[in-house]
């Protein structure tokens, strides 16, 4: 048997499906509202603008956080990066269009496009993969662990072949 | 020069090849490399899969034509690779450990005891790969063609052949140590073009500039698309690589899962390297095409390519050549894996079954999914650019729900994985097939991927929740305890 909150799991990872799912309904909102007889209307893209960080915070919560505990250290640097995302859209999506002849350049590019290349393409690749190498150990997978699968899967196959059949799974 | 480098890149992947089929033995070895490749290995493998023809052909000339919003589609990259870390690697690679897994509907399998789940997302796959492939030999085949002067049918047929070879002698296995080669490549190939387009553009400034002149829109951060069409390329692109079997399929693969602590930063640094080439081209050849450097392109597909022949020395055209090769020969390897354990692993056990020499029937299902893209790259014409976007779409759809979100969540149920790959599967066959016939034409910035991605999501989330009594049911003991970690 298992408990209820066995199957619904800890508070982060609800809250996590939570904002995941929140985030698609507001996606689909969006795509929906593009079928309307004129088009879709400028909030359908702020929508995309706030959902997809929402959206990609959310899977990437739900899957760091352990089932005993949360995301530990990792929560600053996935609000960093969620606030990157949606910060740098909605900046783009706001700011006015002034690229032309006399446009100032950021790093050679305009500031909206730079805002784009650097911000949300460059800024979390710094963030995100040293965040994960740091925290491996602790947040992620350590020695004890894979002893542990490798003992179940020692376990498994002894009775496998015991039993002499695989272990069926049901349709 | 170009036949003579062309000439040493095949040289070079036979060599390997012959390497490769004498240390796989068994089926194994075949489909996961003995679960017994290093770090770097693995890592530059990945990069090179990842990376298709459409990095170096297709791209560039997306941006060429619509401008900055086609970078959107490979911004993502800054976030997907240790998404998936996070989502996906620890638990995959634990799963093979403690199950011996092959594929990744075997991880779907695994997580809802359901053979009809493994089934399913096989055929999803299945479906996906045909056009995925046939796009990439076409891609190959063009290639080869501009190398040897060959003709497109010749080319499709005789980069197949080579990709089948080494396919059916080695495996993944010579597949992997064939994509560091051409990984390398590709990464040397795209940084010396980038350099090359700052140097003879004047740096990135005097290049923004040049465009700003004559078309400021360019370099908006939208380009010529609206925003609610580049922020849906971030969606699907970003969301979806957690779907995409070349890359997830890997994760089985390392040797030691403590690996995978340096695994996301150094795809990510070599998925940067790899895209330079990307923007470069893009962007530079629109100013090279502005300030009167260049002649103005029949296509935007022929950004690449004129570039290389009409202002690159000759070397860095033949190793950039090389690379595109390098490109799409390593995605189709990949796939032609793939597919062989969908069709020799997955569907008999759907079925209950198990084949008696999975080896032996991987080698030959491997020639029959060659060639039967070969001949759809051939005969489909303009079809391949649609069978390519489909098989994209569908690995995202039918996947990401069930595999990413299912294998973190405990209260997905086998039936919100069914319904949800269902829906992946039919929504994108069916929005795409009657988009291309013009039978529907979706509003400017809505794709069918993106509907089905969406759609795919609420069916499993719902679905789940109306038989969330069945949740516990659905797992096992150990695939919970994997699931837990």
């Amino acid at each position: 048997m298992h408990s209820k909150a066995g199957v619904e799991g800890n508070s982060t990872k609800r809250i996590a499906r939570l904002v995941v799912t929140l985030a698609t309904c507001a996606m689909a909102i969006a795509y929906g509202s593009a079928f309307m007889p004129h088009g879709a209307p400028a909030w359908a893209s702020w929508l995309l603008a706030l959902g997809i960080p929402a959206a990609l915070g959310g899977i990437m919560v739900l899957g760091a956080t352990r089932e005993r505990g949360g995301v530990g250290k990792l929560a600053l640097p996935f609000a960093f990066v969620i606030v990157t995302l949606a910060v740098g859209f909605c900046l783009v999506l706001g700011l006015p269009a002034t690229e032309g002849p006399g446009s100032s350049l950021f790093l050679g590019l305009p500031l909206r496009a730079a805002i784009v290349i650097y911000g949300i393409g460059l800024m979390p690749i710094v963030v995100l993969p040293v965040a994960y190498a740091l925290t491996f150990d602790t947040q992620t997978l350590n020695a004890e662990d894979v002893e542990r699968v490798k003992e179940l899967g020692r376990i498994r196959n002894e009775a496998t072949n015991s039993e002499g059949k695989t272990v069926d799974a049901s349709w | 020069m170009v036949i003579a480098v062309g000439i040493a890149y095949f040289a070079v992947i036979i060599g390997i090849s012959i390497w490769t089929s004498r240390r796989t033995k068994t089926a194994r070895d075949f489909f996961v490399a003995g679960n017994g490749i290093g770090l770097i290995a693995l890592t530059v493998a990945s990069v090179s899969t990842s990376v298709s023809g459409f990095a170096f052909i297709g791209g560039p000339g997306l941006i060429y034509a619509v401008g900055l919003g086609a970078m959107f589609i490979v911004l993502p990259a800054s976030v997907t690779n240790v998404m998936g870390a996070w989502v996906l690697a620890k638990r995959m690679r634990l799963l093979g450990e403690a199950r011996g897994l092959l594929t990744i509907p075997d991880a779907i399998g695994a997580r809802y005891r359901s053979r009809s789940a493994q089934g399913l997302s096989g055929i999803a796959i299945l479906v996906g790969i045909v056009g995925y492939m046939a796009t990439n030999a076409l891609a190959m085949g063009v290639v080869i063609s501009a190398i040897f002067g060959v003709g497109l049918s010749w080319g499709i047929w005789l980069g197949m052949s080579v990709t089948l070879a080494y396919s059916v002698a080695g495996g993944i296995l010579a597949g992997i140590y064939n994509d560091v080669f051409q990984g390398a490549l590709m990464a040397t190939a795209s940084v010396l073009v980038f350099l090359f387009i700052l140097n003879v553009g004047g740096g990135l400034g005097d290049i923004s500039r040049t465009i700003l002149a004559a078309d400021p829109t360019f370099l908006s951060p939208w380009g010529k698309l609206t925003p609610l069409a580049a922020l849906s390329f971030f969606f699907v692109f970003a969301m979806g690589s957690l779907g995409q079997p070349q890359g997830v399929h890997k994760y089985y693969m390392l040797r030691d899962p403590l690996q995978l602590k340096w695994y996301p930063l150094l795809k990510t640094l070599g998925l940067v390297l790899v895209l330079l080439l990307y923007f470069a081209v893009g962007v530079g050849v629109k100013a090279f095409v502005t300030s009167g450097r260049m002649a103005t392109l029949s296509a935007p597909d022929q950004a690449t390519p004129s570039l290389l022949l009409s202002i690159t020395p000759l070397f860095l055209a033949a190793l950039v050549f090389s690379g595109v090769a390098a490109a799409t020969m390593s995605t189709v390897n990949s796939f032609i894996n793939i597919g062989a354990a969908v069709v020799t692993h997955d569907l008999p056990v759907a079925f209950g079954q198990r084949l008696k020499s999975e080896l032996a029937w991987g080698r030959t299902a491997t020639v029959v999914i060659a060639v039967s893209a070969a001949l759809v790259a051939q005969h489909s014409g303009a079809m391949v650019a649609f069978l390519g976007i489909f098989g994209w779409g569908l690995f995202a759809s039918a996947l990401v729900p069930a595999l990413a979100v299912g294998l973190n969540w405990e209260g997905a149920t086998r039936l919100g994985a069914l319904a949800s790959i269902a829906t992946g599967l039919i929504v994108t066959l069916s929005l795409e097939i009657a988009s291309y016939f013009k039978i529907f034409t979706f509003p400017s910035g809505v794709t069918a991927s993106a509907v089905a991605l969406v759609l795919s999501f609420l069916a499993f989330f719902g679905v789940s929740w109306l038989t969330r009594r069945s949740a516990a049911a659905s797992i096992d003991p150990d695939v919970r305890m994997i699931m837990e970690m």
